[in-house]
């Protein structure tokens, strides 16, 4: 198949194609194209007068356009509009997906020689996702597993209860008059309200529930 | 490269070259089975992965643990384990909340050979036993989703009945919400309390699941307080078993 550069003024977007991009995606396309240049081919067919309707690369027409760009290089094909709107939505979603390992051995490759900022104005992604990227498939999992049950451990045991507003006024009055002794009792908690209910619980149990 | 058998003719049988897929070039089912691998992975990577190809599309609230299931390099599948229903532990005697985890996910690739679901679960019950002080692990298996466990009891995991069935809650909005969701939001999920209140509550039947549970630490099966069943069978489309 022949590419052809085509005049910018002759693309013309199809408004039918569903293919949404936000402005901060765009932002990424549009610091792509500057980097790498227009990579991938636009596809499009005649209109009849001369002008053409873009299948395939409307993000990128937007962002040429915004970029200055007089010609675009693309892929012609005669349709008419039903083949034309299906071979749109072919190229919109029929795609494969990253495998998350591969991707991430592969982003473990290009952070050796890239920092993360170059490549966070190229790919849509977080410092947060990259780290996790780059470490995934390195852990030793006997080490997660024991810092997991060290953690679970040292973790304070968490008990929910549910007031009214009435009955949260009596239990914190409660929990007030034994934050002294709760404060004083040394105990290993290090949570006053916690240790001033074990305290009040204890008291209630000495006293045989009087 | 591995190969299949593909049959030409009436007598005749030749191999083929067409690579399974899935299958790297020198390996078969039995040693791409053993080159799985289980890792730790970040939460939101398991995130990600469990939204997008379990069947349910949903990250379970309560997640503890995060695994991956990484075939050489590829990251083939992931599994999460977390809180299950409320005192699930208490199917064990003299047990507290810390002494179990539910697997409240699971989803392997495809392109896995057969019987990998198994392998995993090993894989994590053996890795729990030497470095956690986790007692049982438990699992449920949907039947309206037309589940029995089949991977549970490929494992060897015990059948001990179906659970009660849970009710789903709609607060008008026609979202099906977990008790659970509700009592975070309004501190209860009490039909009275959220009526009264003034709360437009509605429930939706859930059927009971099929109640599976392995355990880490053999000798805690004794205290077991339900009896272990024979395994559910998968409803054949004519009704039968």
């Amino acid at each position: 198949m022949e590419v052809i550069e085509i005049p910018i003024e002759k693309l013309k977007m199809a408004p039918w194609n569903p293919n949404k991009m936000d402005t901060k995606m765009q932002a990424y396309l549009k610091t792509s194209l500057t980097s790498f240049g227009l990579v991938q081919n636009l596809v499009v067919r005649p209109l009849g007068d001369g002008s053409y309707e873009v299948l395939s690369g409307n993000q990128r027409l937007s962002v040429l356009k915004e970029m200055g760009m007089k010609t675009a290089p693309c892929f012609v094909r005669e349709l008419d509009d039903s083949h034309a709107r299906l071979l749109t939505q072919a190229l919109n979603r029929v795609q494969g997906e990253d495998d998350l390992g591969l991707k991430a051995e592969s982003m473990k490759k290009i952070l050796e020689s890239l920092s993360q900022q170059e490549v966070m104005e190229i790919l849509p992604d977080s410092f947060a996702s990259l780290n996790a990227l780059q470490t995934l498939n390195t852990d030793n999992i006997a080490d997660r597993l024991m810092n997991w049950e060290s953690n679970r451990h040292a973790r304070l045991k968490h008990m929910g209860f549910q007031l009214t507003l009435d009955q949260q006024q009596v239990v914190q009055q409660a929990l007030n008059l034994m934050t002294p002794k709760a404060k004083a009792s040394n105990s290993e908690s290090p949570n006053i309200n916690g240790t001033a209910l074990y305290l009040i619980c204890k008291d209630f149990i000495e006293n045989k529930g009087e | 490269m591995h190969t299949v058998l593909t049959i030409t003719g009436a007598a005749s049988v030749k191999d083929s070259t067409i690579p399974i897929q899935g299958i790297e070039p020198g390996s078969n089912p039995r040693a791409a089975l053993h080159s799985l691998n289980v890792q730790g992975i970040d939460r939101a990577i398991a995130a990600e992965v469990i939204k997008h190809h379990h069947y349910l599309h949903s990250f379970p609230g309560g997640t503890k643990l995060s695994l991956g299931v990484f075939d050489r390099k590829r990251l083939s599948g992931a599994l999460t384990l977390g809180v299950g229903p409320k005192n699930a532990h208490c199917l064990v005697e003299n047990t507290s909340a810390d002494d179990c985890l539910t697997l409240t996910r699971l989803w392997l690739s495809d392109d896995l050979p057969s019987n990998s679901e198994s392998r995993v679960l090993a894989m994590v019950v053996k890795l729990l036993r030497k470095h956690t002080t986790i007692k049982f692990l438990l699992s449920y298996a949907d039947p309206s989703s037309g589940h029995v466990g089949t991977i549970y009891q490929a494992a060897g995991w015990l059948y001990i009945g179906l659970s009660a069935a849970m009710s789903l809650y709609d607060l008008g909005d026609g979202v099906a919400r977990h008790s659970r969701s509700v009592g975070q939001i309004f501190g209860s999920h009490s039909i009275a309390h959220l009526t009264k209140n003034g709360i437009n509550v509605k429930t939706i039947p859930q059927s009971p699941k099929y109640r599976y549970v392995c355990f880490v630490d053999p000798a805690w099966q004794s205290r077991l307080r339900v009896p272990v069943l024979p395994y559910p069978k998968k409803e054949k489309s004519d009704g039968s078993n």
